[in-house]
């Protein structure tokens, strides 16, 4: 029994909120608001060469052979940095997508590319009624003659208007599958959803009859719905991981700012007022990381209770997040509402991915049916 | 990071439920039957496991403590007797005590010949415990003890008491106080069981009217009691981490098959979605406090302290509690606030401290202890805020002008 990171993963972390500290400053992460493809190709270049993007993937495709709990430690970093770019989506969607259901032409191909730094890759997990329930798709694929016809309308697809291929699921004539799609397809229309946290990028995606391949569908026809419950399962630790940062971050600037802060001549950490909501959010804080990297063990050791834990993990941190970030714009007061302070972009990090792959409603209910039908 | 048992830890589980499965007594309800109980438990090696060798403990890691309680939470297994001598009084004789002290004390809180008590808090020093009035004066070869006691557990069972008393009225507060070891069977001690909210009394007041302390059993040095009981010794610490959890899982299973049996609007109750929600909040919470203690015990086993962290897990257990047995009785409706008469599927049936079984309605009502006893919800978050987050210190009455 050991749940402290070793000496390699603390290195991997520091190393990772150096870099981030030192490339992805406020201003930054500012500066990419406005940018078109909405982050820095020079700090991508640099998690390549930095051995991020390959992470979780072989060292034969070009990765580092670590796991998700080095994952999840990148991601704390990013949340804490609010990273505005496509690692999430590139690596722990497309990429892990890729890997869990790949064969070994498509892993190949997609996986090199992806640590290297030269390909980005998404999944296009929702649709109107956003049901994270995958047997809730409704995007149709019919065979012809020389492959696969896509007709559908996918949402909230991050960094779709970026990347090389994007995973879409879609309901063939054998059930559920997969399908590697080129965004630059004729027949795909991708639109901007602007949302909250202008440092993550989501599109619209329609498919109107997209023809692909015959090799673009990504493992067995039919046999997409235990992958993407898995690719699912682990989008959900994942994100957790990335709120946990942000929520860390703010809890931070909220100690250090109450620290210096004087009102009625005392600075306002002195009253237990500011102190008591500090101390519930270090809590908070810690009980998020305690559910984030147990599960994000679990998942990787295929512990017998990997996915009831990443159903914790989404529904405890989905509420822990929020609460550390909304209080801690309360205990800066006016400062934390306005726009040139900092504290917001971690706040909307956090609130962007409290939704993402399951809200803590959605998640309360996986449990209570994985406690109730094990009898 | 790896958090699977080792071989070592899971054999040691198998055998101490085995063990538990041989030597389970039926009923404890009496001292005798407690006390023979915990002395079967120590003779097994499964008390006072962290003791050091050489007082008669077992030099166990936290682990192996932990599997041991949580063993005995599993079978539902009734508490051995003299905890606070075991986590609190002996290891402070342990760390600040004279070889004649270790030698005269130590073996019988081990085999529960000798039972012990705390006596820390007063009528008017809770919280701020430093403001303790009963005083223990010099009178050339023992000291007179005055003075109230309250919220003493297990004072009226007590053979001894670890006491906390003014020495130096001259002094700043937490100067002035020192530590000794009373006996507690004299005259000039009255104890009188506190009944609480429950009905019950687990606590007693203690009233010192001239009491005797021999000289030999001041503990440390006059003055130095605040700084000893300030000290977080016990040996026992991995103790509850995991029986807790245990505890929480048999309870809420309890639950979740009461709600299958319950109806509302002619469905069972465990197909509402509110009450879905609410059972898969507290169950994550349950499992993230056990997550918690994993990280715990991984400390513990490395030989570090949790120091002022240890504030953020009391804080997060007893404050959970609460929410725990609110939800338990609003799912249970009356049937929760049964004290007598419960129905075998609605009732809980728990080992308590007095000797007669526990309710659901008991349980509720002791979960408003946890979040004020040893420290309350809101001096955690001062320890935290303060130790942990390094935020400034209150402008406090008794701190004003730079005094103590």
């Amino acid at each position: 029994m050991n749940f402290s990171f070793s000496d390699d993963q603390v290195l991997l972390r520091n190393s990772v909120r150096s870099a981030l500290d030192e490339q992805c400053k406020p201003e930054h992460v500012r500066a990419m608001f406005d940018d078109p493809r909405g982050y820095g190709e020079a700090l991508w270049g640099e998690m390549a060469k930095l051995g991020w993007l390959g992470l979780p993937f072989t060292e034969e495709q070009g990765g580092a052979g670590l796991g998700l709990v080095e994952l999840a430690i990148v991601l704390e970093e990013m949340g804490r940095a609010a990273y505005p770019g496509p690692f999430f989506a590139t690596v722990a969607l497309g990429g892990l997508g890729i890997q869990l259901a790949g064969n070994a032409a498509q892993k190949d191909r997609w996986l090199s590319a992806i640590s290297a730094g030269k390909a980005r890759a998404t999944a296009a997990l929702l649709e109107e009624h956003l049901d994270w329930d995958p047997a809730s798709t409704t995007t149709t694929a019919t065979r012809d003659t020389a492959g696969w016809t896509l007709s559908g309308v996918k949402r909230f697809v991050p960094w779709a208007h970026v990347a090389d291929v994007v995973l879409v699921p879609a309901l063939a004539p054998e059930g559920l599958s997969l399908f590697l799609v080129d965004p630059k397809s004729s027949g795909v229309a991708l639109s901007p959803m602007v949302g909250i946290d202008l440092a993550n990028r989501w599109s619209e995606m329609r498919l109107d009859k997209v023809a692909v391949g015959a090799d673009a569908v990504l493992g067995a026809p039919g046999a997409a719905g235990p992958v993407l419950d898995s690719l699912l399962r682990r989008g959900a630790v994942m994100a957790s991981a990335e709120m946990l940062g942000a929520a860390r971050r703010c809890l931070d600037m909220s100690v250090s700012y109450v620290k210096v802060r004087e009102q009625f001549g005392q600075p306002v950490g002195s009253f237990q007022a500011i102190r008591h909501r500090c101390s519930e959010m270090l809590l908070e804080a810690e009980n998020a990381h305690a559910a984030v990297y147990y599960a994000a063990w679990a998942l990787a050791a295929g512990a017998d209770d990997a996915a009831i834990a990443a159903s914790i993990c989404k529904a405890y941190v989905s509420d822990a997040a929020r609460k550390v970030c909304g209080d801690s714009i309360q205990v800066h007061g006016g400062i934390g509402f306005t726009w040139e302070y900092d504290l917001h972009l971690y706040m909307k990090r956090a609130k962007a991915l409290e939704p993402l792959f399951g809200d803590a409603e959605f998640h309360r209910e996986l449990i209570v049916r994985h406690l109730t039908s094990a009898r | 990071m790896d958090l699977n048992y080792t071989p070592e830890d899971l054999a040691f589980r198998k055998q101490v439920r085995a063990w538990l499965e041989q030597n389970l007594p039926k009923d404890v309800r009496t001292l005798e039957e407690r006390r023979a109980w915990h002395r079967k438990l120590y003779d097994a090696g499964y008390l006072g496991m962290g003791w050091p060798r050489e007082y008669g403990g077992g030099g166990a890691r936290p682990m192996e403590q932990a599997i041991v309680a949580d063993e005995m939470a599993r079978a539902n297994a009734p508490a051995p007797t003299n905890g606070l001598g075991l986590g609190i009084v002996g290891p402070t004789i342990v760390v600040h005590g004279t070889e004649a002290q270790k030698t005269r004390y130590l073996r019988k809180i081990l085999s529960a010949e000798e039972l012990w008590c705390q006596l820390y808090s007063e009528p008017n020093a809770g919280s701020d415990l430093a403001a303790l009035k009963t005083s223990a004066v010099d009178a050339g070869d023992h000291f007179v003890v005055n003075g109230q006691k309250i919220w003493t557990s297990g004072g009226a069972i007590a053979d001894w008491g670890l006491l906390l008393a003014r020495t130096d009225t001259k002094v700043p507060k937490h100067k002035g106080i020192s530590c000794f070891l009373m006996n507690m069977r004299q005259p000039g001690v009255d104890v009188r069981p506190l009944k609480q909210i429950t009905g019950s009394s687990e606590f007693c007041e203690v009233f010192m009217t001239n009491a005797r302390v021999e000289k030999s059993d001041q503990i440390g040095k006059l003055g130095e009691g605040w700084a000893i009981a300030q000290t977080t010794l016990g040996y026992e610490r991995g103790g509850r981490a995991l029986a807790r959890i245990t505890t929480y899982s048999s309870q809420f299973n309890r639950l979740v098959e009461a709600a299958r049996r319950l109806r509302r609007h002619g469905q069972p109750l465990l197909e509402n979605p509110v009450v879905r929600q609410k059972l898969g909040r507290i169950w994550s919470e349950i499992e993230v406090e056990r997550y918690q203690a994993l990280r715990t015990l991984t400390q513990l086993e490395r030989g570090e302290h949790p120091g002022a962290g240890g504030s953020i897990t009391k804080l997060s257990y007893s404050e959970f509690e609460k929410r725990f047995m609110e939800l338990a009785l609003e799912i249970l409706g009356p049937y929760g606030q049964l004290t007598k008469g419960a129905p075998q599927d609605f009732a809980l049936d728990i080992d308590t401290a007095i000797g007669e079984r526990g309710s659901w309605a008991y349980a509720y009502l002791w979960s408003r202890a946890g979040t004020i006893y040893a420290g309350s919800s809101e001096i955690q978050k001062n320890v935290i805020g303060e130790r942990i987050l390094g935020l400034p210190k209150e402008t406090r009455a008794d701190r004003v002008g730079g005094k103590a």
